[in-house]
């Protein structure tokens, strides 16, 4: 076993380091770097990828409850809105900002800002319905100047420059693994009809058959979006998300 | 018996008799030209001639606002926020900036000192209450008399409020009184962290307190006297400063001045991280206050004592117009300037080294600074001899 002992230097050595400790810091008194962000007056520029503050658009949103099951912090409740579509709100209390919900959204109903000071007076204010979700919420900008880190070949340092970055990001929805539903036991189908009331893009359709007096279900793979609620829905359990 | 209704009458005979002794008083007065017009309109007043009259006699002035307690005040409320800035450049930090962000947070101790004083001064009930109040108030004694014997002149023009012989002696005993006022101040306060930190103090004094001794010794065999106005005399110039002659001992007195007052390398008493602030813990409201500044008070009278025994007190190049105009304001100002240097060095190693324990801070001072000084005496022979 090697043991560790404490360095040895000589009196040469010491003074070295401690001449060289001296003149840092004198050198940092005179022309100091500088890492610290004086945040209300100037933000960091994050980058558009940035998890912040969700945004939702009611118009994209099909009603599909994907955000609602995927939340690891069961932060997304859905709540019946007045034209009976189901509808998130999210719950900042429990967030953790994984922005799973956003990824996982077929519609691509949900939105990443870059918002990330958000200030709630109580616990139940933390409770974001879907209507205050739709805009953003109302931010004092004092921000002149944003601010960016440069990694040169010796320090961390600042880079200011003047002007606002946006908040709002636009960027492309999620495009996913494209996915498709498939019936993987077609005989155990009861013919509920509960796929079809439950699809919202029309792909599940029933077909009469009137000499065997069965219905049978069918399902256009170009119409179905993947979005899973037959999969959910059917009484059976036998659908299945496939790639398309 | 005394006749004392007699010693009142002649106390107040005295009084009324005050302009007999102008010629006394003008003798004294610092000659001044640019308050020289204000004074003598303040003069032609009855009442406040007396009193600026009083302020301007050359003792009084020296003691109460320049190097004495009004430069104290002010350094006191300077200095921490100028650490804090300076400190917090090398950390990569902006330091105080929140409060008057336009003078750069200048007023940042008046706002704390502020809080302070409208803070409850709570008293625990284990406290030993007269000596827990009363220390923090009483350790202004030993910090502003040994500025009594101080020399902020130079040669030709000495600002001292008292001369004497032996000034250098009875500002040491009047310096090691310090920390007997910290020890009274963790005894009273009766606490476990208290205790251990005044305990840490006793002992870094032991540490310190012969080295600080030596070093002051190593430049009285130096220059040849204890007095004052002597040992201004003998730095006539820069190449003749003490720090130049004798560097050893200047960097002996520069360690043991970092030690006595507690400053981060050798922050062994009041060490924040495990003993949260040391002797002082139980402290709150205006007393925090006061017992904050008492390392800054003795910081700066040791570097008083530094800039008049090492860096030639008041002495520096004359500036046309300005030099004269000031008269021995000029100097003092230079004195003050210089103290402030070395209190910005010791205050700003802070941001440089991390601490010591007390076993390594009590083998620094009874090793190698006790070495240093001995070396330090020797070569003050040395010179003395060969000069």
């Amino acid at each position: 076993m090697k043991k560790v002992g404490t360095p040895e230097y000589n009196l040469q050595d010491k003074l070295k380091y401690h001449l060289s400790a001296l003149s840092t810091a004198a050198k940092q008194v005179a022309l100091p770097l500088n890492i610290t962000t004086h945040y209300p007056r100037e933000r960091r520029r994050w980058p558009d990828c940035f998890r912040g503050y969700i945004l939702f658009d009611p118009e994209r949103c099909i009603s599909c409850f994907q955000c609602s099951f995927i939340c690891p912090a069961n932060a997304i409740w859905m709540k019946e809105a007045p034209s009976n579509r189901y509808y998130p709100t999210l719950d900042y209390g429990k967030c953790i900002f994984c922005h799973f919900c956003v990824d996982s959204c077929p519609g691509g109903a949900l939105k990443p800002t870059k918002i990330h000071d958000v200030a709630y007076r109580t616990m139940e204010e933390m409770l974001t319905l879907t209507e205050e979700m739709v805009e953003p919420p109302e931010i004092i900008r004092e921000d002149k100047v944003f601010v960016d880190y440069v990694i040169d070949t010796e320090d961390l340092s600042l880079k200011r420059t003047k002007g606002r970055d946006n908040l709002i990001v636009e960027i492309a929805p999620s495009q996913g693994v494209p996915m498709v539903s498939q019936c993987v036991d077609r005989a155990s189908c009861i013919a509920c009809k509960v796929c079809e009331k439950v699809c919202e893009s029309g792909a599940v359709s029933s077909i009469k058959d009137e000499e065997r007096l069965i219905v049978k279900m069918a399902i256009d793979a170009e119409k179905c979006t993947g979005c899973g609620l037959c999969v959910k829905e059917c009484s059976m359990q036998i659908l299945r998300l496939v790639r398309k | 018996m005394i006749d004392i209704s007699g010693l009142v009458n002649l106390m107040i005979a005295e009084q009324v008799n005050i302009p007999l002794l102008y010629p006394i008083i003008y003798n004294f007065v610092l000659k001044i030209p640019v308050i020289g017009n204000i004074v003598a309109f303040l003069l032609g007043i009855p009442i406040i001639r007396y009193l600026i009259a009083f302020i301007l006699w050359k003792p009084i002035f020296i003691l109460l606002i320049i190097p004495g307690f009004g430069t104290l005040g002010t350094m006191l409320l300077v200095l921490p926020w100028l650490e804090r800035k300076l400190v917090g450049r090398m950390q990569w930090r902006v330091g105080p900036r929140e409060i008057a962000p336009r003078t750069r947070g200048s007023i940042q101790l008046l706002a704390d000192s502020l809080r302070f004083l409208c803070q409850e001064v709570i008293i625990h009930k284990e406290a030993h209450k007269p000596y827990f109040l009363q220390f923090p108030f009483l350790y202004f004694l030993p910090v502003l008399l040994p500025l009594l014997f101080i020399n902020a002149g130079t040669i030709g023009r000495t600002l001292v409020p008292i001369e004497s012989e032996y000034a250098l002696q009875l500002m040491i005993a009047l310096i090691s009184l310090m920390p007997v006022f910290i020890l009274g101040v963790g005894w009273s306060s009766n606490n476990r962290f208290a205790f251990i930190g005044t305990v840490r103090e006793a002992f870094m004094y032991f540490a310190y307190e012969i080295p600080f001794i030596i070093a002051i010794l190593a430049m009285v065999i130096l220059y040849g006297t204890s007095n004052t106005v002597g040992v201004v005399s003998a730095q006539t110039s820069w190449w003749n400063w003490g720090i130049i002659l004798n560097p050893l001992a200047a960097l002996t007195f520069f360690v043991a001045a970092v030690m006595a007052t507690a400053r981060l390398p050798f922050e062994i008493p009041e060490a924040d991280q495990e003993l949260a602030f040391g002797p002082f813990i139980e402290y709150s409201g205006i007393a925090f206050g006061l017992a904050y500044v008492m390392a800054y008070e003795k910081m700066y009278v040791l570097s008083a004592i530094m800039t008049m025994l090492f860096l030639g007190a008041g002495s520096g190049p004359a500036i046309p117009y300005v030099t004269p105009l000031l008269g021995d304001l000029y100097y003092a100002i230079l004195f003050v300037i210089k103290t402030l240097i070395i209190l910005l060095v010791m205050v700003n190693l802070r941001g440089v080294y991390p601490r010591y324990r007390l076993d390594q801070g009590l083998r620094i001072g009874w090793g190698a600074m006790l070495t240093l000084g001995l070396i330090a005496v020797a070569w003050s022979i040395v010179l003395g001899v060969v000069l």
